[in-house]
């Protein structure tokens, strides 16, 4: 009873803050409330029909609350603004409110119903129970066991409108439990494995010139089966060609009209030889087809021929350039495909590291020094496995130079045999362009490709596991792990099992009654014939899948608000700004009752942030916040943008993740988000930026020459990528998302039930032309003036944010063929006024203003790192907090570590 | 990196541990009768949803609203429906009336739910008409229904929320199979452990859930009001699972049912992983492993597998958009017809032990909550079957505001399922019945 007294008494104190703070928005009504400005558009163009006098379909709007304080209210406006939007009411027959008058009360009365909406689902504060989401899932087992499981069995928590650490949204289901449970047996399985396995090293070099001899071989062979065609070819036909078998020639034309055929019936003409003359088998005597054959990989062999000529083959191998999706190189051998190194078979699942020494071809062009690595199946014929990452060939052919990869050999790729390791040059997949590639080189060379990427050797190598490296909760088992153990003392394992649990639940003592259960569940395993390794799975399994290791429960003292002790809060933290449990350091802090002390939390917060594992924040906070995983929504069109390929776009994914690391590392102000004189990138996307002088696959900081329009997240191909559909640009997405995520003013949902503007069809328009069309209509104009503006300031950046002056429209017929003389090209105009606010010549004056608005980035910025960090909705109840936090960020320069101080200093996030 | 084989290796260690055998099928009566469930002399009743998120083409999907009853001329995006055009019911003008996002062709679709329902909340739903069909219909099968869904492809397709189209008794979203491959492997793993191992199995399982709900209510009695409601949320996995395990030992000993299909090929997408699923639905249906399925479609690589190069979203909004977004609209349209089509082919083709067919059985809806682009009002509806005694061959104009629950009440009432109302139901559709 007390707590719900506490609730009320703070939804009270809520109302009368939210109405005396100035809200974001310019318009005078709280959020979530009408004004009588709004009454007197009703009173003149709804009462009649639905006011005192008459009520048609039941509905009136003059006793309508201006305030939308409770559901059945909230839900009146709703059918006002489904209405309105529909086009339904005013009935046609009856006089229409002014355009510009019914786009202002659609505005008004859309942000106000979000406004009630989320009011009416303010949480006040509470923060629903939060089971561990998918990642944390992972990343927890792989703190507590060393191993990575494959968590792709269990539901999505993404999709939602929330982030993925709001316990609201974060349920469990149906057998749910189950797939906790088998999951981790899997886990514990492959942790019990590699302590088996121990510390033996395991290392292997691949030379990658050893292929060569038998291409070699194979190679000879090819072409002189190619000459030995070409031999009995013109053997057969100068035999036809010969006067005296005119006559016998011309009436076998009859059927065979072709060469190729006629040689089918060499038997029959005086002269000509068997084609077992030149050594080929007793079947091509009555099927020539198969010698033929040959003539299909005359351009592989040259090409290969080609390559066999080049340097430096003694020490090493060059990665070809496909051709075909046949494998060139009559036959395949290997080298001549993508060359592949298979992992031996007594490699175990485990972290690795695999080393690539390779330099650049003499004469190589920049753009072509980039591999792709990856992982395969043995039996996989085709070349289609994507590649894992991409990397920049730094070396030369005189100096090579070690690229490294860190590389996980995971138990899945182990139990599926997936163990060929590939190096290919980047493209290889994209198997038109290698095409056309080879056919231009062709024509030029009469051989094909000039190679690029020159290979040493690759090798691979297991990380060292000492035992004291041994995962910490292994290490509190501390029980022997083999199935022949035969009994382990019953003290013993009650010590074993308690230490687990404890570290299991991230050092929180185990009840004693959930020891005594292990126990038992661990004998009756044994009864039943179960080994001591099946039962200790068993039972630590059991504590795998419990509640109290899936949720981060906080429990409840009686008084509704309480202080976090100090495990908690190191819980929080650590989640918070690693997305895992909190380590031996901050369990410490907190046991010894430091960690609340504000400069040690500080202190702790930093030394998260510095560590690697604090990308675990930022890739799910900035990939959710910024809705990152557009960029994958879409299948960029190849032919008109080859290259931004799958390394690219990963790359251009990276940028946003990096660009954020940099700021967070060195303190450096948000604002740079929205305009920067620096770019943070590597090689392989300076070279799709067309900026010079950038090597390597780290990620740095570049300073931008004066007048370019990178530098910011509008100026970054995945931002501008997403605002697309891979095909072309979709300036209303890109308006939507900078109001939503740039200016912090996010227009509504997209309302159901608007009427589509049917008429455009084939009609030649700009997209500019074509979208102004929106704003002809009330029901669009209300959001869209406020959008497209913003989209067309952005048009400069094509759909895979590549600079551009123009951009063409071509109309198409049913089928989709381009109608001919129906192609519009128009030089983009990016100017624009923004709704009621000032114009713009062009993007970097858009860009200019958008970056003066770095207070509303901040507070958008401020509420979204309220709800990943608090687990819970930013509701209007979390103004003030939004305030401090950007108050005291802004004391700093908007400082962008200083708003995770001032989050984690908040009341909010220091007490439950 | 090989994701289908790599869940199918974890489903394998999952069936060693959990599910056990057991399906009644035709040529497994004596197992059937031996089951609690007595075997009805009528055929049991079926029910199928299908949801396709991203709704349809305005023009060329709709029949005229002008020629009701049974004479209307189909439109071209039902046309390869033509030789079903005498079983299946086309209704117009239902809606959900509380659903207000564009973007949600399947949240609400079978719950009628209002998303803002609850105060203090940022999300409402309630029960879908499937589990409301599996809780009636469900006792006697092996499976109390299936929820089939299309895993990571939903998210551009349209459906909105959830996990499936599936929401249980308390509004929480339902997750199942999310491909061909882990569906044939709930139905079908064969299992050849023992009797009295699965038996001690079975205890041993019980022995860990029991475990798994001390734990629960340990922690239970530490927290407060709110965490335990969410609490419960495990409370009722757990009692979840026992109710499978009961059915489970009931079915102990009944060898699985031949699938009558090979197992599917794992990286199936679009088209053709429909079609797979649409056959695995059938095999379920055909040996009686369960009366009620549910499946959430793939459209976003539909039309991929279509060589249509414009993503899902776009192409909903194909008006004014120019002609190749509403010739992928309309192909998107044709190909989810025949594939329909084909599931009613082979509906009728499968006999049951009667004589009689599982169409004659069987319910089957197909539609979205979605019209077309980001419109809601008169949700696409496609119902045939004669299950549950519809009127079929007809284009059915309903009163404007008709709430989609009064179909799925209609429905679920002719199935034989006692229910008051569902949803914001007003009551039946009086011309739906026959």
């Amino acid at each position: 009873m007390p707590t719900r007294v506490t609730l009320r008494l703070v939804s009270v104190n809520l109302l009368i803050f939210a109405v005396g703070v100035p809200a974001a928005r310019a318009a005078a009504a709280p959020a979530g409330a009408m004004t009588e400005r709004h009454r007197a558009f009703l009173a003149s163009n709804c009462q009649g029909c639905h006011g005192p006098e008459k009520q048609k379909g039941k509905f009136r709007v003059d006793d309508l609350p201006l305030t939308m304080a409770d559901l059945p209210a909230a839900e009146r406006w709703q059918k006002i603004l489904n209405a309105l939007n529909s086009g339904e009411m005013p009935p046609e027959d009856e006089a229409q409110p002014a355009p510009e008058a019914k786009a202002n009360f659609l505005d008004d009365l859309s942000h106000a119903m979000v406004g009630a909406r989320k009011r009416l689902a303010d949480q006040q504060g509470v923060i629903a129970l939060r089971r561990l989401n998918r990642r944390e899932y992972a990343n927890t087992l792989r703190d507590l066991l060393g191993v990575h499981v494959d968590v792709s069995a269990l539901p999505s928590d993404t999709g939602g409108p929330n982030f993925d650490t709001v316990g609201a949204s974060l349920f469990v289901n149906g057998n749910q439990f189950e797939i906790y449970e088998a999951l981790a047996q899997e886990a514990l399985e492959e942790a019990f494995n590699a302590s088996i396995v121990g510390s033996a090293p395991k290392k292997l070099r691949f030379e990658a010139e050893q292929a060569h001899p038998a291409f070699l071989k194979k190679n000879q062979e090819s072409l002189e089966a190619i000459d030995r065609m070409n031999r009995w070819i013109k053997a057969v036909d100068d035999a036809a060609a010969s006067p005296e078998n005119a006559t016998l020639v011309a009436r076998l034309r009859k059927d065979a009209p072709a060469d190729d055929d006629l040689r089918f019936h060499w038997h029959k003409i005086p002269g000509a030889p068997s084609p077992m003359n030149f050594g080929f088998s007793k079947e091509t005597e009555v099927n020539p087809r198969i010698i033929y054959r040959h003539r299909d990989y005359v351009d592989f062999v040259r090409y290969d021929e080609y390559y066999l000529r080049l340097s430096a083959l003694d020490r090493g191998a060059y990665l070809p350039v496909r051709s075909n999706t046949q494998p060139f190189g009559f036959g395949g051998t290997g080298i001549a495909t993508e060359p592949r190194f298979p992992i031996p078979r007594d490699f175990p699942a485990g972290d690795y590291v695999v080393r690539i020494c390779a330099g650049a071809a003499p004469g190589a062009p920049a753009e072509r020094l980039f591999l792709d690595f990856g992982l395969k199946g043995s039996f996989v014929v085709g070349t289609g496995t994507p590649a894992r990452s991409t990397h920049h060939v730094t070396g030369t052919l005189e100096a090579p130079e070690v690229i490294e990869i860190p590389f996980t050999l995971t138990r899945a790729n182990v139990e599926q045999n997936h163990r060929q390791l590939f190096v290919r040059e980047r493209g290889f997949l994209n198997l038109a362009r290698s095409q056309q590639q080879f056919r231009e080189a062709v024509q030029r060379n009469g051989h094909g490709p000039e190679v690029a990427i020159w290979i040493d050797w690759l090798e691979i190598e297991r990380r060292p596991v000492a035992p004291e490296t041994l995962s910490p909760g292994l290490r509190a088992l501390d029980l022997p792990l083999d199935a022949r153990v035969a009994d382990v003392p019953p003290e013993k394992l009650r010590g074993a099992l308690a230490r687990f649990a404890q570290e299991a639940y991230r050092g929180i003592p185990a009840p004693d009654g959930l020891v005594d259960r292990l126990l038992r569940l661990y004998d009756s395993r044994r009864a039943t014939g179960g080994t001591h390794r099946d039962a200790l799975k068993q039972a630590l399994a059991t504590v795998l899948s419990s509640p109290r290791f899936l949720y981060r429960a906080e429990p409840e003292a009686g008084a509704a608000r309480r202080p976090l002790d100090g495990l908690e809060l190191a819980t929080r933290l650590s989640y918070f700004l690693w997305g895992s449990p909190p380590d031996q350091t901050l369990r410490d802090l907190a046991a010894g009752g430091k960690l609340r002390q504000p400069e040690i939390l500080a202190a702790q917060a930093d030394r998260l942030l510095d560590h690697p594992g604090s990308a675990h924040f930022v890739r799910p906070f900035l990939g959710q916040w910024l809705t990152l995983d557009r960029v994958d929504l879409f299948q960029f069109n190849q032919t008109l943008y080859p290259k931004f390929d799958d390394a690219v776009k990963a790359a251009a994914r990276q940028e946003v993740y990096e660009t954020f690391s940099a700021l967070l590392r060195d303190n450096g102000s948000l604002g740079e988000l929205l305009s920067a004189d620096h770019v943070v990138i590597n090689a392989l996307l300076a070279d799709y930026y067309g900026i010079p002088g950038v090597s390597g696959d780290a990620f740095r900081k570049v300073a931008l020459p004066a007048g370019s329009p990178r530098g910011g997240l509008l100026g970054m191909a995945a931002i501008m990528a997403m605002g697309s559909n891979g095909q072309h640009t979709n300036p209303v997405e890109r308006g939507a998302w900078v109001l939503r995520k740039l200016l912090h003013e996010p227009p509504p949902p997209a309302p159901a039930n608007v009427p589509e503007l049917a008429r455009l069809g084939a009609q030649l328009l700009t997209a500019r032309e074509r979208l102004q069309l929106h704003q002809q209509e009330p029901q669009c104009a209300n959001c869209h003036r406020k959008i497209d503006p913003i989209g067309f300031g952005l048009e400069n950046f094509d759909a895979v944010g590549q600079w551009r002056t123009t951009d063409t429209y071509q109309a198409r017929d049913e089928a989709g063929k381009p109608l001919p003389n129906a192609k519009k090209t128009w030089t983009i105009d990016a100017a624009g006024v923004l709704h009621k606010g000032p114009a713009f010549r062009d993007y970097f004056e858009l860009r200019a203003i958008i970056a003066a608005k770095q207070e509303n980035f901040a507070r958008g910025f401020a509420s979204a790192l309220i709800e990943y960090a608090l687990g819970r909705p930013c509701g209007f109840s979390d103004e003030p907090l939004i305030a401090t936090i950007v108050a005291q960020a802004g004391a700093k320069s908007l400082a962008t570590r200083e708003f995770v101080h001032a989050l984690i200093r908040s009341p909010e996030f220091l007490s439950k | 990196m090989n994701a289908p084989q790599n869940r199918r290796g974890f489903l394998r260690t999952g069936t060693a541990l959990i599910a056990l055998p057991v399906l009644e099928s035709l040529g497994f009566r004596r197992f059937a009768s031996a089951a609690p469930a007595p075997v009805a002399a009528a055929r049991p009743k079926r029910m199928v949803f299908l949801g396709f998120g991203w709704g349809v083409t305005e023009q060329s999907w709709f029949p005229d609203v002008a020629q009701k009853g049974a004479g209307y001329t189909l439109p071209s995006g039902l046309a390869p429906l033509a030789r079903h055009k005498s079983d299946f019911t086309i209704v117009q003008g239902l809606v959900n009336k509380d659903v207000s996002g564009g973007h949600t062709g399947s949240t609400f679709w079978l719950t009628g739910a209002n998303e803002f329902g609850a105060p203090g909340q940022s999300f409402h739903n309630t029960i879908s008409a499937d589990q409301i069909a599996a809780d009636s219909l469900g006792k006697a099968t092996r499976f109390d229904s299936l929820v089939l869904d299309c895993g990571a492809a939903a998210n551009a397709s349209g459906h909105g929320q959830g996990l499936s189209l599936s929401w249980d008794a308390r509004g929480k979203p339902m997750s199942g199979p999310k491909t061909p491959v882990e569906a044939f492997h709930r139905l079908f793993a064969q299992e050849t452990t023992p009797i009295e191992v699965q038996k001690t199995m079975l205890r041993q399982r019980r022995s860990v859930l029991d475990n798994a709900r001390e734990s629960a209510r340990e922690l239970q009695r530490q927290l407060g009001k709110t965490d335990n409601a969410k609490l419960d949320e495990y409370f009722q996995s757990i009692r979840d699972i026992e109710t499978r395990l009961s059915r489970d030992e009931r079915w102990l000993g009944a060898p699985r049912p031949a699938p009558g299909l090979p197992e599917p090929k794992p990286s199936l997408a679009g088209y053709e992983e429909i079609a797979l699923m649409y056959d695995i639905m059938i095999a379920a249906l055909r040996t009686d492993s369960t009366r009620v399925l549910s499946y959430r479609q793939p459209v976003s690589t539909l039309l991929t597998s279509l060589d249509v190069r414009i993503d899902a979203h776009t192409m909903s909004h194909y008006l004014g958009k120019g002609p190749e977004y509403l010739e992928a609209s309309e192909k998107r349209d044709r190909a989810q017809s025949e594939l329909l089509a084909g599931l009613l082919d082979k509906l009728k083709s499968t006999q049951e032990p009667d004589g009689s067919s599982l169409f004659d059985h069987t319910t089957v809806v197909y539609g979205s909550n979605i019209r077309t682009g980001h419109t809601l009002d008169s949700c696409p509806t496609l119902l045939a079957g004669r299950g549950a005694g519809l009127r079929l061959g007809q284009n059915l104009v309903v009163a404007k505001d008709t709430p989609l629950c009064n179909a799925w009440l209609t429905l679920l009432r002719g199935s034989g399922v006692a229910v008051e109302r569902h949803g914001d139901s007003t009551g039946v559709i009086p011309h739906l019945l026959a």
